[in-house]
Parts: structure tokens; C-alpha cells; sequence
């Protein structure tokens, strides 16, 4: 099968310092791949070039076959592949359902369609019950289900997630993981940025790991979780404790 | 303060019939003013609240609904008078076509200015604003040539409109500017309204909340800023145009003036409640009745609200008409300090108060 999503020898410079170095790999589609290192390897920079964010200083960004490389962020979303935001980003002074709405109006000009759209998501994330409220007013847990719940009415075909359990707690952690394996059963491929190491060997089919910008292991779970490399780099703490 | 839980505001749906309804009875009984007074004061007083709203409603689009606080929109108000009256002075254009090349002028401004300024954000892009609509002041005070400068534009006259065989249109007196800026304010209050309910509407405020996020949910931001910028640029510039033609004389000082026009659109939105429908019309009477009062307060005579004999018109004319600047800051400041959501959301709070109150009659609100 072809990978809906091709990271080729990918790099990103910030003068003469380097966020990402000669990163590869692929992403299979209906799979979760999980993303991880330490604080400052270089995972938000990734989402942010794969994104549009940034333009890779040098490598290839493939999306189904297509380049990626110079798009901008909303280009990026409207051929399929969306992103949240480590740092929640609500649309504080609108409702949770115009939040939802403007994710939804991507797709379509009508706002009656879009509401439909919306409130089908906000069930998805089980937030509905609060769609009138303003999104400014919820509290951390809510907003990233709403983050979630926005993105997802874009409609995308990839999802890039960024760390969407920061900051919860455990029941609130497990919601968000039955949403995603959840949204996988539904057929969408996602990579997911987490410091959760139980949710991330849980959750994912193949794990990438990061390291100072650079690639430093790639596999299965078990794979990675027993690539001395890593274990050294990275896990060797947690296996220890 | 934290956010409440629950929307004040209740999300946008279609159009109520009743608004509407009460919204079409509003402008015809606005209609009918005319035809009640002749005072030429008060029909004066009018104007400048209608004029007052067309600016604060196409401010509020790419202010209040976009988030982009341009303190230059005199940028298009002077571009607007100037296009409408050196067409008519120089070479004959009737207003009603220089009014449509007007607008058309000033959009193709907005793009300029729009490609300059869409790169900053927050302070910065207010400070290129003002820049800008500065830069533009000076050059129409230095071209002579094309603006005649500091001399100013004098109006001799407006050629009578021909409507069909029967109805002609002759400015003369008040009246036919009281219903052009009538028309107007109706056209630019729709304008907010149809931001409100529509995809365009909001994608200007999600660019508003948060530029980056919307950016990231397909939007285009530098797109949908430029478009509110010209939607705000070709209503501010028909305002423009209708005031040089009702005041007969502009010069680069009054319709390019930073504190009496680019700062006014600002405060009129500030005062009213920036972003809403009804808030660019509530601050435009406010800071009109004001502004009118300050430099010109014989009108309260006039009108019968004070006596002849009044002291307070005699303190207004020889201590406050001068100090009128200092007067609007006092006034904003207070709105910032008591009223951080403008008048509009101390009249909803209130209302809201009002219902809730325990005994009330009206039943509380069903939630949304």
C-alpha cells in the first residue's frame, strides 16, 4: 500500500540551528503513527513544516503524492490534512458550536449545513451539551475536545495531533484515547505527538522517535521500546523507574 | 474576569422575522422625519448621526468583526470626498456616478494599503495604519496641482438629479442629504448584518480570535482581511463623499484628520460595543449628540432642551468646544474602565439582570 504521507530527508534550520535534521519516514493510511522525544526533538517544528507552517529548509513533504513543500496552512487543510495545537487555540469569544462551525464552513457555504456538521462533531467528542456556550469559558479538558471536535469538521483525511492529552487527567486522558482509536476504526490516519508513553505504545502502529532533531529509531512499539539506542536516549529513565 | 459559562450573545441563526419586522419600521419612521421638522438644526443633527453610523458600521467590519484595528480609515473618508467633488468641481461628474468611483477608488486603495499593512499584527498594524493614512494627508496637502492643498475644494453646486420623466432630485436644503445618508447607514448596518450571518462573517472572526488557528481550519487570512478592508474602505469612502458634498467644502485637514475621523470611527465602535450590530448605531448618537454639543451648543436652544438664557450653553462655548479631543478621551476611558463591551453590553447586562430577577414577569430565556 502507498503512504498518504511521504517525510523525505526532511530538514529545518533557525539559523544555524537545526529543529529537524534529515528526518524520513512514511504514514500509512488508516494507521497511527506515534511521534515521540524529548521536550525541544523537534516534533512541533516537524507538524508545523509538514503543515505549512514553516517551509522545510530542505527535503520533500509528500500528501498522496503530492508535494507539500510551499503550500500554506490553509492549502494544507483543504486537501485533507489537518492539525491541532499543543497550546489550545480556541476562539474564546465564539460558542463552542460557531468554533465547530467555522472548521465545518471549509466544506460548504452554508451555515445550516455546517451547524449540522458541527453539532454531528461535537457528538463525536461528546461535548454537544455545551455548544451554546462561549469556548473561552471551558475548561482545559473541554478545550481540547473542542480542538478536536473543530478540526475534525474540516473533514481530513490525515490528522496531526499535538500532544492532545497535555494537561488531563487520567479519565479525561482515557476519553481521548478511545477517540482516537475510535476515529482509526472510522478509517482516519493519524499521527499523534504525546508524552504519554503507556497511551503512545497503546495507541500506535508504528512509533517514530526523535531525538535532537534528528530520526533516531523507527518501528513497532515493542520494537522501539527495546532499540537500545532509545532506550539509552530516552526510555532508559522510565524502564529504570 | 473569567469568561461566563454560557454565551451572552446567542449564536447566529437566521433572521428573525421580528427584527426584521422592527428594523424596517425604524427606517421608515426614520424616513418620515423630514416631513415632521424643518428645523434645519436638527435635521443637521441627522445627518451626522447617519453619517456617524455608516463610518462606525464599515469600521466595525474590519475593526470589530475582523479584529484589525486600523486607526487610518480617514485614508478612505478623504479619498472618498476628494474623488466625488474634484470630478464634480473639475470636470462635471455628477455626484451619484463620482460616489460609484469613489467607492470603486477607494477598494483599489484598501488593496495598497491592505498588502502593506496585512503583514503586521496586533500594535504594529495600528501604528502602519495611522502611518499610512498620514502619509496620504501630507500628499494631498502637498499636490497642489491635483488638490489644490491647504486652499481646499469649494463646492459651487450639484446638478439637479433626474429621476425618470417626473422626479427630480435638487440639492437643495437638508432634506435630499438627510435621505442619502439615511440610505447609506441603512446599507452599511445590513452590511454588519450580513457579516454576521454569513460563512464570511464567520471566517472575519475567527481571523479575529485567532489568526493562526483559522489559518490552520483552511482559511485564508490575508484574503479575508483584504476583503473586510474593502468592504470597510468602499463604505467609509461613499460617508466620505456625502459629507463633502452636504459640507460643500473639504480640505485635506477635515476629511483626512486623524483624531476627528480615523480616531472618531474608532471610538464610535468603542462607545457602542465593537463587533455588534446595534453598537456602531447606539456610539454613533452618543458621540454625535457630543461632538455637536461641545463645538455648537446653541442647537439644545433651538431645539427647546434649554432655555435662551442658559449658562450652561455659555460655559460649553467658551470653556469645553476647545477641549472636545479631551472631552472624547475622558469619555473613553470610562468605556474601557465600566464598559469593556460598550454600551450595547451595558444595556444587555442590564436586560439580562432585569429578566432574571426573581418575580420577574418574563419567563427566563430558554437556553439556545
Amino acid at each position: 500500500m502507498t503512504a498518504i504521507l511521504e517525510i523525505k530527508h526532511v530538514s529545518k534550520f533557525f539559523g544555524g540551528l537545526s529543529a529537524n535534521s534529515d528526518v524520513s519516514f512514511d504514514v500509512e493510511p488508516g494507521s497511527i503513527t506515534g511521534l515521540i522525544g524529548p521536550n525541544g526533538a523537534g516534533k512541533t517544528t516537524l507538524f508545523n513544516c509538514i503543515t505549512g507552517y514553516y517551509p522545510p529548509s530542505k527535503g520533500d513533504i509528500l500528501f498522496k503524492g503530492e508535494r507539500m513543500n510551499g503550500r500554506q496552512p490553509d492549502q494544507v487543510c483543504r486537501l485533507g490534512m489537518a492539525r491541532t495545537w499543543q497550546k489550545v487555540r480556541p476562539l474564546a469569544k465564539m460558542t463552542v458550536v460557531d468554533n465547530v462551525m467555522v472548521g465545518a464552513l471549509l466544506r460548504t457555504h452554508s451555515l445550516r449545513v455546517a451547524r449540522e456538521v458541527a453539532m454531528e462533531r461535537l457528538e463525536v467528542v461528546k461535548l454537544a451539551d455545551k455548544a451554546g456556550a462561549l469556548a473561552g469559558g471551558l475548561p482545559i479538558g473541554e478545550r481540547k475536545k473542542l480542538e478536536v471536535a473543530r478540526v475534525l469538521a474540516t473533514r481530513p483525511e490525515l490528522l496531526l495531533l499535538d500532544e492532545v492529552m497535555g494537561g488531563l487527567n487520567p479519565a479525561e486522558s482515557e476519553e481521548i484515547i478511545l477517540l482516537i482509536l475510535e476515529l482509526k476504526r472510522l478509517g482516519l490516519t493519524q499521527v499523534v505527538i504525546e508524552h504519554d508513553m503507556k497511551a503512545i505504545m497503546r495507541m500506535s502502529d508504528r512509533i517514530v522517535v526523535l531525538n535532537s532533531g534528528e530520526k533516531l529509531a523507527e518501528g513497532t512499539p515493542q520494537e522501539v521500546a527495546h532499540d537500545p539506542e532509545v532506550v539509552a536516549a530516552y526510555l532508559g529513565e522510565a524502564v529504570h523507574a | 474576569m473569567r469568561a461566563p459559562p454560557v454565551a451572552l450573545r446567542r449564536p447566529a441563526r437566521g433572521f428573525s422575522t421580528p427584527a426584521l419586522l422592527a428594523y424596517l419600521t425604524v427606517i421608515a419612521l426614520l424616513a418620515l422625519v423630514p416631513q415632521l421638522t424643518h428645523k434645519p438644526s436638527l435635521l443637521h443633527l441627522w445627518i451626522m448621526v447617519f453619517l456617524a453610523i455608516s463610518q462606525g458600521a464599515a469600521w466595525n467590519v474590519i475593526g470589530g468583526y475582523t479584529g484589525q484595528y486600523s486607526v487610518g480609515h480617514a485614508a478612505y473618508f478623504g479619498l472618498g470626498a476628494y474623488i466625488t467633488m474634484l470630478l464634480l468641481e473639475m470636470h462635471q461628474v455628477p455626484p451619484w456616478y463620482g460616489l460609484g468611483l469613489a467607492m470603486v477608488g477607494a477598494v483599489l486603495l484598501s488593496v495598497i494599503i491592505g498588502a502593506i499593512t496585512f503583514r503586521l499584527r496586533g500594535p504594529y498594524f495600528v501604528l502602519a495604519s495611522i502611518a499610512v493614512a498620514e502619509i496620504i494627508r501630507l500628499a494631498a496637502l502637498d499636490f497642489r496641482d491635483f488638490t489644490r492643498g491647504a486652499e481646499g475644494i469649494l463646492l459651487s453646486g450639484i446638478p439637479p438629479l433626474q429621476l425618470g420623466a417626473h422626479l427630480t432630485i435638487r440639492f437643495v436644503g437638508k432634506q435630499p442629504f438627510f435621505y442619502a445618508a439615511l440610505a447609506l447607514a441603512v446599507l452599511a448596518v445590513s452590511s454588519n448584518w450580513v457579516v454576521q450571518h454569513t460563512k464570511l462573517g464567520y471566517y472575519f472572526q475567527a481571523i479575529r480570535e485567532d489568526q493562526d488557528a483559522a489559518h490552520s481550519l483552511g482559511i485564508n487570512p490575508t484574503l479575508h482581511k483584504s476583503i473586510a478592508l474593502a468592504i470597510s474602505a468602499a463604505l467609509t469612502a461613499a460617508a466620505g463623499a456625502i459629507f463633502g458634498l452636504y459640507v460643500r467644502f473639504i480640505d485635506p485637514n477635515i476629511v483626512f484628520s486623524l483624531p476627528d475621523v480615523s480616531v472618531q470611527m474608532v471610538l464610535i465602535c468603542i462607545i457602542g460595543g465593537i463587533g455588534t450590530i446595534l453598537g456602531p448605531v447606539l456610539g454613533a448618537v452618543v458621540l454625535v449628540l457630543l461632538s455637536e454639543t461641545l463645538r455648537n451648543p446653541g442647537w439644545l436652544v433651538q431645539v427647546g432642551v434649554l432655555g435662551e438664557d442658559s449658562t450652561l450653553v455659555d460655559f460649553i462655548e467658551q470653556r469645553l468646544s476647545s477641549a472636545h479631543v479631551l472631552v472624547y478621551g475622558v469619555l473613553v476611558v470610562i468605556v474601557i474602565l465600566f464598559a469593556p463591551d460598550g454600551l450595547l453590553g451595558v444595556l444587555r447586562k442590564g436586560l439580562d439582570r432585569l429578566r432574571r430577577r426573581p418575580g420577574a414577569s418574563a419567563a427566563p430565556r430558554a437556553a439556545a
